[in-house]
């Protein structure tokens, strides 16, 4: 599917580290995004943000003049978009600090280019999926904002929790989601028990989506473990 | 304390036991000497004999030679008073020369109940007379006056058994008195002791008997917390400092590895060279993964991580870590298979989920660091009563039994506080074991029937 509309949005991307800067950069437009731009400090940063008005924000913890969990709340108040920290602090607390506080994901020093591009990808395609509603598949192609598959030129409702298995699977596109994570996206908190269930929905979604429900191509079960959905095109 | 209370008990009983051990002796002894003193010699007997012995014949009267004898020998003198007359009729020759020789009626009866010029006196009757028998002075101490009140006498025996009960109720008393007293003082000296045990600070007055053992109590105290607290500073210190340190690698870290992400996917590189920045990345992530340990085997160690413990479906856990492995790629070469069975959908524990995945994790990057050439990586749960046992194994290359029984027995280098010239291994399976243990669990390093190496970790339920 043509995810290209992502590689426009507007990055912020602070850290007081000029060559680290850089290098972040050069991974983001290496990738393809066109609307980088880079601060240094808090003040710089907050400047930046009125200017380019930011579609995501990668904020260092550590900075000169300020920490990042404080930039974070000054930016949500300019306006509500995604928040990646990337930090050299591994500590556990500040992993929950940076949620509590709305961080969207939180990235420990060092890293590799593809970990950070999955995981930009992955804020974004969350925040902004609205903009591309058709997720193509080998057989079909997904219609999420209408919730609905498209078969063979056939429109194919889709239930709630047939969406919401889905859009966990679509936003994981490519990896495993565990089985458990399904239950938890399709029925709360105490998603255990539901293993069934799950196999029936998975079912479901199979007659819909696949040419060949028996011989799934684009939702395949990783035995034990729990599902992949494979997106054409990525 | 509870040894405090058991004493009393035992020093009271000791006491209870000696009171009446003293009683009972001091009556035997009593007893020993009364006997002995009154039962060898009788004045009185004596009088009654002599009278006996006294014989009225023609020539007046005479006495048996063998009684005569017996008199000399007590250096005794006798008269013989006549009923009639009240005048000495016979006396013995040893007679002192002021004894009267003409006896009113009371004198006699003064004789009979005391004594003549000094000379305590005892008599006996004889044929028509008095036989009165004299000793020397103070050979015999007479109670001259002696009458009881009636009931005095009656009631002695009950009046005794009161007497000795009060004194023993009051040696108690005293006893136990004088005992709380110095319990009492006792008392902050055996919680200071109990506390120092503990650990915690004490701080007792330094005032009474025993002052002085306070005052070296307290600063025992000063002294064992002092080093506590050194103690706990260098520990902090180590680990801040290691903390530190793998903070500050995490930086140029980044840049090594990003760059050299980058330049593997580099499509004006030559393969040779692509694959070289392929092993800058892979060193790096050894790298990485090294600080990550370190930091957390020394927080671990120090115990600068508690551990969160909440109710925790094992197998989610561990399904949720192979999944993360499988989607960072390493599908091709090291595959890993689930083997847990099918009917097992939870297996419920008390755990930190963090740091148990973190341990599991530990054990499946162990199998991909040992086995260059890929191995298949097997996982498995099983339900086993009280316990979870989540097993990790492979058929890689497995290990010796020598190192096995190494790695099960010996202490790692990090923890170890002895000099150690063994060949140093990573942290992996120390951060693994410091992470059961918090969780009161076991671990158990075997050979795997599938041919390599496998790690059972037990946890109670």
């Amino acid at each position: 599917m043509n995810e290209d509309y992502l590689l426009n949005k507007r990055i912020l991307l602070v850290d007081d580290e000029q060559e680290l800067l850089d290098m972040v950069l050069s991974i983001l437009t290496e990738y393809g995004f066109q609307n980088v731009k880079t601060a240094k400090n808090v003040k710089e940063a907050k400047e930046q943000a009125v200017k380019s008005r930011p579609e995501l924000a990668i904020l260092d913890v550590m900075l000169p003049d300020g920490n990042g969990f404080e930039l974070m709340e000054q930016l949500k108040k300019g306006g509500d978009y995604p928040i990646l920290f990337l930090t050299a602090r591994g500590e556990d607390d500040d992993k929950f600090k940076g949620f509590d506080l709305g961080a969207d994901d939180y990235i420990i020093k060092p890293f590799l280019p593809k970990e950070l591009l999955f995981r930009v990808m992955a804020i974004l395609r969350r925040s902004y999926k609205d903009e591309n509603p058709l997720v193509c598949l080998h057989d079909s192609q997904i219609d999420f904002s209408r919730a609905e598959v498209i078969k063979n030129d056939e429109h194919i409702p889709l239930t709630a929790k047939e969406h919401d298995l889905l859009s966990v699977l679509y936003r994981n596109a490519g990896r495993i989601v565990t089985i458990d994570a399904l239950c938890e996206a399709a029925w709360g908190d105490n998603p255990f028990g539901y293993e069934n269930s799950l196999m029936a929905h998975i079912r479901r979604i199979r007659e819909k989506i696949e040419q060949n429900p028996s011989h799934p191509i684009s939702l395949v079960t990783v035995k034990g473990l729990g599902y992949k959905l494979i997106v054409e095109g990525k | 304390m509870k040894s405090i209370p058991k004493l009393i008990r035992r020093f009271v009983g000791i006491m209870a036991l000696s009171t009446v051990f003293l009683v009972i002796l001091n009556i035997i002894f009593f007893a020993i000497v009364f006997v002995r003193n009154a039962s060898t010699f009788s004045p009185w007997d004596m009088a009654d004999h002599a009278a006996a012995a006294l014989q009225l014949t023609d020539g007046g009267y005479s006495i048996s030679d063998n009684v005569m004898a017996e008199l000399k020998e007590e250096n005794a003198w006798a008269i013989l008073i006549d009923n009639d007359t009240r005048q000495v009729v016979w006396r013995t020759d040893n007679l002192p020369n002021n004894i009267p020789m003409q006896y009113t009626l009371s004198n006699i009866a003064e004789l009979t109940r005391g004594y003549v010029d000094g000379y305590p006196t005892f008599t006996g009757e004889a044929q028509n007379g008095l036989l009165v028998l004299g000793f020397p002075k103070e050979r015999f101490w007479k109670h001259t006056r002696a009458s009881w009140d009636y009931n005095f006498i009656a009631n002695l025996p009950k009046n005794t058994i009161i007497f000795l009960i009060i004194n023993i109720v009051l040696i108690f008393l005293i006893y136990v008195v004088v005992d709380s007293k110095l319990l009492r003082s006792i008392r902050p000296i055996t919680n200071g002791i109990q506390n120092l045990s503990n650990g915690s600070p004490v701080c007792i007055k330094e005032k009474g008997v025993f002052a002085e053992l306070a005052e070296k109590i307290n600063k025992t105290s000063k002294i064992l917390q002092m080093q506590a607290e050194q103690l706990r500073k260098k520990e902090t210190a180590r680990a801040n400092w290691i903390a530190g340190v793998s903070h500050d690698v995490r930086t140029p870290l980044s840049m090594i590895m990003g760059y050299a992400g980058q330049l593997e996917n580099s499509k004006n590189l030559s393969e040779i060279e692509r694959k070289k920045a392929a092993v800058i990345i892979r060193q790096s992530s050894r790298m990485k993964d090294l600080i990550n340990d370190l930091n957390l085997a020394s927080k671990l160690e120090y115990d600068m991580q508690p551990l969160t413990m909440k109710r925790e479906n094992a197998i989610s856990i561990v399904r949720q870590v192979i999944v993360e492995f499988m989607n960072t790629n390493i599908d091709d070469k090291f595959p890993i298979e689930w083997k847990t069975a099918d009917t097992l959908s939870a297996c419920y524990i008390n755990a930190d989920k963090d740091l148990l995945k973190r341990a599991i994790s530990n054990l499946i990057q162990n199998s991909i660091n040992h086995n260059e050439n890929g191995c298949v990586i097997y996982a498995s749960i099983d339900d086993d009563n009280n316990t979870c046992k989540i097993c990790i194994e492979d058929n890689g290359k497995g290990a010796s039994d020598e190192q096995i029984d190494r790695l099960n027995n010996a202490p790692h280098y990090m923890i170890c506080d002895t000099n150690t010239t063994e060949q140093r291994h990573g942290l992996g399976l120390l951060i693994v074991k410091q992470i059961i243990k918090g969780h009161n669990g076991k671990i158990l390093i075997d050979h795997s029937e599938y041919g390599g190496f496998k790690v059972v970790l037990i946890i109670p339920k």
